[in-house]
């Protein structure tokens, strides 16, 4: 087979690149590579039809692109932004379990019950923020600028939030233990170990992305 | 005109050749270029996630067309806050050409301004 010894193709080497280069959610980040890269295919298309070789029409394609490096920046923006609002909805949609083991955790009278309901309340407001950034970067920010650290806050928020529900698990399980209506503690740590768990793996890759643009400035 | 000079203008330019009807990335980065005669300078990668911000911010709307035996594209259509921030932009490009081309090319001095 001769490909071994054939180069890259230009345009497949610019996508992994690219790929490479941003990170964000899934379905946002593959929507936007294969629209990348299907521009480019096009661009690359136009040239070969005006007479370019398919490796020159690629070439000539990838130039007038822009580099990897020039565009990631405003790419990742995008991303990031995503995946704020992906996990701002994911903190914001945990509101309705974080009340109803804020409500179950304060039935009782021991101190354990008392932190448990006082980490759900700190929860709640982190989830309260989350509704407000979803507002805040969609048809909202039409109007008003998206504040730079607002990704930021929103993934120090979900963190807050999962280590809030990862204590409150704690507390319940102990208070539950001791306490003779269990079963109504059991289930608000439960809820509060469910909401840890969906709220902490959204919440560390908002941090990831969050790390990528402080890193990385974004122009325009 | 130079990419830089360009880009501040980038997202009133993109509303402005999805006016007339949807169009797919390419179709775009074409038909700006069709409409300036090839002297804007435009890095043409920069207008994806342009696209995907105007998108979120519900000045325009997207989705998914494949022709039979073609790779797909995604086309991008103007939403009616489109159009109206479109109306707005060129508002303030009339205005802005207007007070400097005012100030670049002097008229006649009013006598009454006279110093």
């Amino acid at each position: 087979m001769s490909t071994a010894t054939r180069r890259p193709d230009p345009v497949e080497e610019y996508v992994s690149e690219l790929t490479a280069a941003l990170h964000g959610p899934a379905k946002a980040k593959s929507r936007l590579v294969e629209e990348m890269r299907g521009g480019l295919l096009d661009t690359a298309a136009a040239h070969a039809e005006d007479g370019a070789s398919e490796e020159e029409a690629a070439r000539l394609a990838v130039r007038e692109f822009g580099t990897v490096e020039a565009l990631a920046p405003a790419c990742q923006h995008e991303l990031t932004i995503a995946q704020a609002r992906h996990t701002a909805r994911t903190v914001a949609l945990t509101a309705p379990f974080l009340l109803a083991c804020w409500h179950l955790s304060r039935a009782g009278d021991t101190p354990w019950q008392a932190l448990a309901a006082h980490l759900a309340l700190i929860a709640t407001a982190a989830a309260m923020l989350a509704a407000a950034t979803l507002a805040a970067t969609g048809t909202l920010a039409r109007r008003l600028p998206t504040p730079h650290r607002l990704p930021l806050a929103v993934a120090w928020a979900g963190t807050t939030a999962s280590a809030a529900m990862a204590v409150a698990t704690l507390c319940l399980t102990v208070a539950a233990a001791l306490a003779t209506n269990w079963p109504l503690l059991a289930a608000a740590g439960i809820l509060s170990a469910a909401t840890h768990a969906i709220v902490a793996t959204s919440a560390r890759a908002c941090r990831r992305c969050v790390g990528l643009n402080l890193t990385k400035p974004v122009r325009g | 005109m130079k990419a830089d000079a360009v880009r501040g203008h980038l997202d009133g330019l993109l509303l402005a050749v999805l006016e007339p009807g949807p169009l797919h990335g390419y179709a775009i980065i074409a038909a700006v270029q069709r409409r300036s005669g090839g002297a804007l300078e435009l890095r043409t990668g920069t207008i994806y996630p342009a696209l995907n911000r105007l998108e979120r911010l519900g000045l325009l709307s997207s989705s998914w067309e494949s022709a039979a035996g073609e790779r797909r594209r995604r086309a991008y259509e103007l939403t009616d806050a489109g159009r109206a921030t479109l109306a707005g932009e060129r508002a303030a490009w009339t205005e802005f050409t207007a007070a400097i081309g005012a100030v670049l090319n002097p008229g006649p001095q009013r006598p009454g301004l006279a110093t």
